[in-house]
């Protein structure tokens, strides 16, 4: 395997922090969270799942579409395509996994989502696999692993002294370059501590179907508050909502602005139409809709389940609405 | 299984098992740990009630569900509750705002002796509870705790009192940088029922809807204000708070301003008005 002591990958972060956006797990006010760095001090190399997943530097909570201006009887548009370059760092493999489900949506449909691919194209994805699962973890039973390279560019786990590091793609590759490796004969792996948590059946489509009627959504859903937590914390959770503002106002020119801001099906008013009409008034109906998103419709429409098995729905839930108990009742009534 | 637990099941048993109401709220076990809220609808299901220190939630907030017939031409349900000394001064607010009718509301009082946190330490509010026991009840189950009364100094607020001006507003700043405006604050509070939110309107006539700092500051700002003289501090907010914005300081300092000032503190008793309605120039009558 290849091979960095912990002072020589701060070395390659710090050059990286110069030449890129640096975005890495950083202690904000007591809370993990995927940040901008300026060097490599600020990072965290130890830590849990962050508290947000990273999907906000591929489909940032606000994003400018474009510019309007309105001189007189003239009207200028300007479109605004993101051009950072970024690279995440440490990022846990759900959230690069997060990343192939929203590519589905945004990449894969013609035609694909320009700001989105703007993003995604001039990002790079280095990952550090997580030494055990968490609470509320269940990567293992959505086709992920604690350690998965998969969706990465770079995979880098800890081991006795330093990281092994494993480049995944050519643009992993390539970043790697200025990194001291040394070649190593032992093999990365878990501690025999590692705890991996039980896996959780997940019922195909074809079983959530006929439960549409069913009253565990009541269940689970009265006790929903309709806020935004699973949606917002949630790698891939997309829907957006568009508005204009208004930024400047003087004398004959009008400024307005154009942006998407995340939305979330959970919340009341999120499928009302004109008229005011609410095809989905009740909690229960909402919170059926978020599950059903995720494991029937994105999977029919798009490819892949709409859940990474993050957990952070689970563990940031007022209430204690669990992903996993929903799959078990599913599976549980749907028989098979 | 505690005593308390038990005459809460029977209770819910009998006042579902009469028809006296359609549903009872009240917490049950969660497979996560603690307790969680649970609507129970079947006699046969109250067993699943419980009552321990992990009651943490203020269920009044879900009468707002409650206030519509479940179906056209209907009756509105009839709801037994189950309270906490602090979660009863929000039955009074909402009574005092005419949110719900007294008749279809029972209220299960509970005696406490006071919840936990996350850490397993007594919640921040019950450590200020002067209260302990329910202050609106139809039944009161469990015996008045022995605990000493305290005085509510508002001590929590010093810590940013004694900040300079630019250094509270950095402060607070700060705090808004992490919220990710997902109104879980808002839809938790019992106090917040506007059908639509002034800070979630289309036309984004004060706010937009953006999430950035600026509109977070006026959200949080705002939505303080909105429940000046409303708030009744069960802190839901601030639990529920998945960025950990320490809430409770922006609408206790709300609290004391009224208190101060008219001697008034939301929900403690009865009032045939909300305290904002009833100014006069003569001050308020409360």
């Amino acid at each position: 395997m290849k091979f960095t002591t912990l002072n020589g990958l701060r070395a390659w972060l710090d050059r990286l922090a110069q030449e890129y956006d640096l975005i890495a797990p950083r202690d904000v006010d007591g809370h993990v969270l995927y940040r901008p760095v300026g060097s490599s001090g600020e990072i965290l190399f130890d830590y849990e799942r962050p508290e947000l997943s990273a999907k906000d530097y591929l489909l940032p909570a606000t994003e400018t579409l474009l510019w309007v201006e309105k001189r007189g009887s003239e009207v200028i548009l300007e479109e605004v395509l993101p051009d950072r370059r970024q690279v995440l760092f440490g990022l846990r493999p759900c959230d690069a996994h997060g990343f192939t489900v929203l590519d589905a949506l945004f990449l894969a449909q013609d035609p694909p989502d320009l700001y989105y691919r703007h993003h995604r194209e001039r990002t790079t994805l280095v990952g550090l696999a997580c030494p055990q699962m968490w609470d509320g973890c269940f990567c293992t039973s959505m086709g992920g692993a604690p350690d998965d390279p998969t969706h990465l560019d770079v995979l880098l786990r800890e081991v006795d002294g330093g990281y092994a590091v494993e480049p995944v793609t050519e643009k992993g590759m390539a970043l790697l370059e200025g990194l001291a490796l040394e070649e190593r004969s032992q093999k990365p792996g878990f501690s025999e501590k590692t705890q991996f948590l039980r896996p959780v059946e997940v019922p195909p489509p074809e079983r959530w179907r006929p439960l549409f009627e069913n009253r565990l959504w009541m269940r689970h859903g009265e006790r929903c508050l309709s806020c935004r937590i699973c949606t917002y914390v949630c790698p891939t959770c997309r829907c957006f909502d568009v508005t204009d503002r208004v930024v400047e106002e003087r004398a004959g020119v009008t400024r307005i602005e154009r942006i998407r801001v995340w939305d979330a099906c959970t919340s009341t008013n999120y499928r009302r139409v004109a008229g005011g009409h609410n095809p989905r008034p009740t909690k229960p109906e909402r919170l059926r809709n978020r599950f059903y998103c995720k494991f029937c419709y994105y999977p029919e429409d798009f490819g892949p389940l709409g859940c990474v098995g993050c957990g952070r729905c689970i563990v940031s839930c007022p209430v204690d609405i669990d992903i996993t108990e929903v799959m078990r009742d599913v599976a549980e009534r749907s028989g098979g | 299984m505690s005593k308390l637990s038990a005459e809460i099941r029977h209770k819910a048993r009998e006042l579902l098992e009469s028809g006296q109401v359609d549903c009872v709220i009240g917490y049950e076990a969660s497979p996560r740990g603690g307790a969680r809220p649970v609507f129970i609808y079947d006699p046969a299901e109250a067993d699943r009630l419980i009552w321990d220190a992990t009651c943490v939630h203020n269920l009044v907030t879900y009468l707002h569900d409650k206030k519509k017939p479940r179906k056209r031409g209907e009756e509105p349900p009839r709801v037994g509750v189950v309270v906490k000394p602090c979660d009863s001064r929000a039955v009074n607010v909402l009574l005092a705002e005419q949110q719900i009718e007294r008749e279809r509301v029972y209220v299960i009082g509970v005696a406490c002796e006071g919840v936990q946190d996350e850490t397993g330490e007594p919640a921040a509010r019950c450590t200020r509870c002067a209260d302990r026991l329910p202050v609106v009840y139809d039944v009161l189950l469990g015996e008045p705790p022995e605990v000493a009364p305290t005085e509510d100094d508002y001590a929590d607020l010093a810590r940013v009192e004694e900040m300079e001006p630019a250094g509270r507003l950095a402060f607070w700043l700060r705090q808004f940088d992490r919220c990710i405006r997902c109104y879980a604050c808002r839809q938790v509070c019992p106090g917040c029922y506007c059908t639509t939110c002034m800070f979630e309107r289309d036309d984004g006539l004060w706010v937009d809807i953006g999430i950035e700092v600026p509109q977070k500051h006026a959200f949080h700002l705002g939505r303080a204000l909105h429940l000046a003289g409303r708030c009744m501090e069960c802190d839901a907010c601030e639990r529920v708070c998945p960025m950990g914005l320490p809430l409770s300081l922006l609408n206790r300092r709300m609290v004391r301003e009224v208190e101060t000032l008219y001697g008034y503190r939301a929900g403690r008793e009865v009032a045939l008005s909300p305290l904002l309605f009833e100014l006069g120039e003569e001050g308020s009558p409360i």
